[in-house]
């Protein structure tokens, strides 16, 4: 039975032909391939799960990402506002309508945007003492105050009680230095990372693979240039020749791909030549010259075909190194127009405020770009040993 | 020295100088050929047509590319990198301000992803297929997804604004400039003036941005390790060592580790090109007053003869590293010839 055997024995065809469902068929796999597969699932689950919230990221996310929707820095899990009255004095019921009184409410935080939101009529106040003097000298009847505040606040014997516990709405996240609100911001963000870091990639490997195939096949005095170009540019240190690219292309979402896709294209090259030399010499398309195979065939049916498992591989790998770099131009303010949502500008931004102590604007982005990057890393180190099972004797 | 190094050598030169020429040129085009006008990028949109003409005629291309690209190539031969449009000299000098600076914090950081790299690396091959190898691959993997810069303002966040133990920018603490520089790295000025305040605080700047850069790089340096041990540890004569009753850990790191370390060592060199694109964001990130900082600043300031220069310079360091690093290999190994 399947559940005694040890590893090294191989299963029985039916063993491997069950109908078995598709979780348990994911976590039989490490059966043939051995704990690699844990890896590759690891990867491959941050990943999906990444993709469907940014796909969905209309529904999924909470607001707009470049709507100004809260107050400024408000910290995660923060922006539901208490309304607070004298004790035994509030002018509203509990659960009552609003509609007509004045609140007094703090300038620029989110009980004022709560106040315009509601329709009411609103008096401000400088900062929290003022607005809590207003209340308790009587210039206002009701205020908004932070929940949290409103909590420490508001026991007994302080003077005032809670008239309703929750209104507005709450940050997960927080919000940024302009009161956007970073949960949508991250959501959305995540099309313009897979995007930028997918078509980069995408045109790396079609010049690389081209190129590559090229160089091995013709041989020769092309090869040689080609090869000593590739070599150039791979000892060029990446970032500098994305910054360079992306300075002289100017801002926008396919230039960038574009200054990032001339860093990878050595990559594809290299194995792809390295490849091709190799089953160039391979009994099998010796076979298929002496028969009288044109060279267009040889290459389109024997040698590209065995070239695709390795460039699977560089694939996945290159995304992440991708994503890693265009986090970095946007950090260094390059590249991309500010209205798209982005967590390499957002870390730039927070970077700003850090000394502020707004912790949230500089975690979470780059949580995310660090779980991106991994995931397609793990992907591609999983997969690399899974289809070269010669290379995971190691 | 024998026949054959010598003809490596030689072959190894003759190699570089074309590899120099095509990296120029790339450069060449990239910056003056391919679509997109300096002008317009230094500028950007909106900058008058007077302006954008006047500065096409002084970085001088107003000109026919090939008189260009002669002027170009005879300045990078020459070492002349034209005089900084924003600052009233040099780039060579501008270069010679900061360069030291980068190469101090590389310095550091390759301890650091030395330490770590050969460490885990060695650990994880000694244990290979076990829970701890794979808890180091996939950590290694982890950590080296963690962008530089974030990595560096986490630890700015945690130890500078948090904890205010460590300084989270530049190379000194404001005020405590040396009156004189004699190699430009503050460390071993300060130990050959004998100012331990002054080493000290160097010191203390440079934990943070040594670190950040240093652990990223440790991260592939220990897969990179590992894989190398692995290969050291299935030949014979750690067999043989086995057979005659040698401990597993005497085997692994003072057979072992002592056999892997010289290609160790040589990827270390080949991972230069990273060390430079990782320091441009560390420089960013901790205001670092080094080469990377110099090329984004100047960025901004519209100076373009100053980042060309630059680029240039990266250009000719990365090819001239490289050729020391293969020609060393030579002189260490002897089965390495064209």
């Amino acid at each position: 039975m399947a559940t005694t055997t040890p590893d090294a024995v191989p299963l029985s065809i039916r063993e491997l032909t069950a109908d078995v469902g598709f979780v348990r068929r994911i976590l039989r796999g490490r059966k043939w391939y051995g704990t690699e597969w844990y890896i590759t699932v690891l990867g491959g689950t941050i990943l999906v799960v990444i993709t469907a919230a940014t796909l969905l990221a209309p529904v999924v996310a909470p607001h707009d990402p470049n709507e100004f929707i809260g107050a400024a820095f408000t910290p995660p899990g923060g922006g539901l506002q208490t309304l607070v009255a004298r004790s035994g004095e509030s002018p509203v019921a509990p659960g009552a309508e609003l509609s007509g009184q004045t609140v007094g409410v703090q300038r620029n935080r989110n009980g004022s945007n709560l106040a315009k939101e509601l329709e009411l009529d609103s008096e401000r106040y400088q900062n929290q003492e003022a607005l809590l003097d207003g209340l308790a000298g009587g210039e206002v009847d009701l205020i908004f105050l932070d929940q949290d505040v409103a909590k420490e606040l508001v026991t007994s014997g302080s003077g005032f009680e809670v008239v309703i516990q929750e209104l507005g709405r709450r940050y997960f996240l927080g919000t940024d230095n302009l009161g956007r609100d970073i949960t949508s911001r991250l959501t959305w963000g995540a099309r313009t990372v897979l995007g930028v870091a997918i078509s980069s990639a995408l045109l790396a490997s079609v010049v690389g693979i081209s190129l590559g195939l090229l160089s091995g096949f013709a041989g020769g005095r092309i090869d040689r240039v080609l090869s000593l170009t590739m070599d150039s540019i791979y000892s060029f240190p990446g970032l500098l020749l994305a910054i360079i690219m992306a300075v002289m292309l100017g801002p926008g979402i396919f230039n960038v791909a574009v200054a990032i896709s001339v860093i990878y294209i050595p990559t594809f090259f290299r194995i792809v030549r390295g490849q091709v030399l190799s089953i160039k010499e391979s009994l099998y398309v010796e076979a298929a010259r002496s028969l009288g195979a044109k060279s267009r065939n040889i290459l389109r049916m024997y040698i590209f075909p065995n070239v695709i498992p390795s460039v699977v591989i560089v694939f996945s790998l290159n995304i992440a190194d991708a994503i890693l770099t265009a986090a970095g131009l946007s950090f260094i303010g390059l590249g991309l127009p500010p209205d798209v949502p982005d967590w390499g500008y957002d870390l730039s931004k927070g970077h700003q405020f850090l000394v502020a102590g707004r912790w949230w604007m500089i975690t979470f982005p780059g949580v995310m770009i660090t779980l991106v990057a991994a995931g397609f890393s793990l992907l591609g180190e999983g997969l690399s040993e899974i289809l070269n099972p010669r290379l995971s004797e190691n | 020295m024998s026949r054959g190094l010598q003809r490596y050598i030689l072959v190894r030169i003759g190699l570089t100088l074309p590899m120099v020429l095509i990296l120029v040129s790339l450069v060449f085009i990239v910056l003056r050929v391919l679509p997109g006008d300096p002008a317009l990028a230094i500028l950007r949109e909106g900058a008058s047509e007077e302006a954008l003409a006047a500065f096409r005629a002084a970085i001088g291309i107003d000109r026919p590319l090939h008189i260009q690209y002669f002027d170009f190539i005879t300045g990078v031969l020459t070492l002349d990198f034209g005089e900084s449009m924003t600052r009233n000299r040099p780039v060579v000098e501008e270069i010679k301000t900061f360069f030291p600076a980068t190469v101090e914090l590389a310095i550091f950081s390759m301890l650091i992803t030395a330490t770590v790299g050969i460490g885990f690396g060695a650990y994880a091959a000694k244990n290979r297929k076990s829970g701890r190898d794979y808890g180091i691959r996939v950590s290694s993997i982890i950590l080296y997804s963690i962008p530089i810069f974030w990595l560096g303002l986490m630890f700015q966040m945690i130890f500078g604004a948090g904890l205010g133990w460590l300084p989270v920018s530049g190379r000194l603490d404001p005020g405590n400039t040396p009156a004189y520089t004699i190699t430009g790295l503050y460390t071993i000025d300060a130990i050959i003036m004998r100012d331990w305040d002054l080493l000290v605080d160097a010191l203390r700047h440079l934990i943070l941005p040594s670190l950040t850069l240093g652990l990223i790089l440790g991260a592939i340096f220990i897969r990179l390790t590992r894989a190398n041990m692995v290969d050291v540890l299935e030949e014979d004569y750690i067999t043989a060592g086995r057979a005659r009753g040698l401990r597993e850990r005497t085997l692994a790191y003072r057979h072992g580790l002592r056999n892997a370390f010289i290609p160790i060592v040589t990827l270390l060199g080949l991972q230069f090109a990273l060390l430079l694109s990782g320091a441009i964001l560390t420089e960013t990130t901790f205001s670092w007053p080094g080469m990377g900082r110099l090329i984004v600043d100047r960025i901004y300031d519209r100076d373009f003869a100053t980042v060309q220069g630059s680029i240039v310079f990266f250009a000719l360091l990365v090819m001239g590293f490289s050729l020391i690093v293969d020609i060393a290999y030579g002189f260490i190994d002897p089965r390495i010839r064209y």
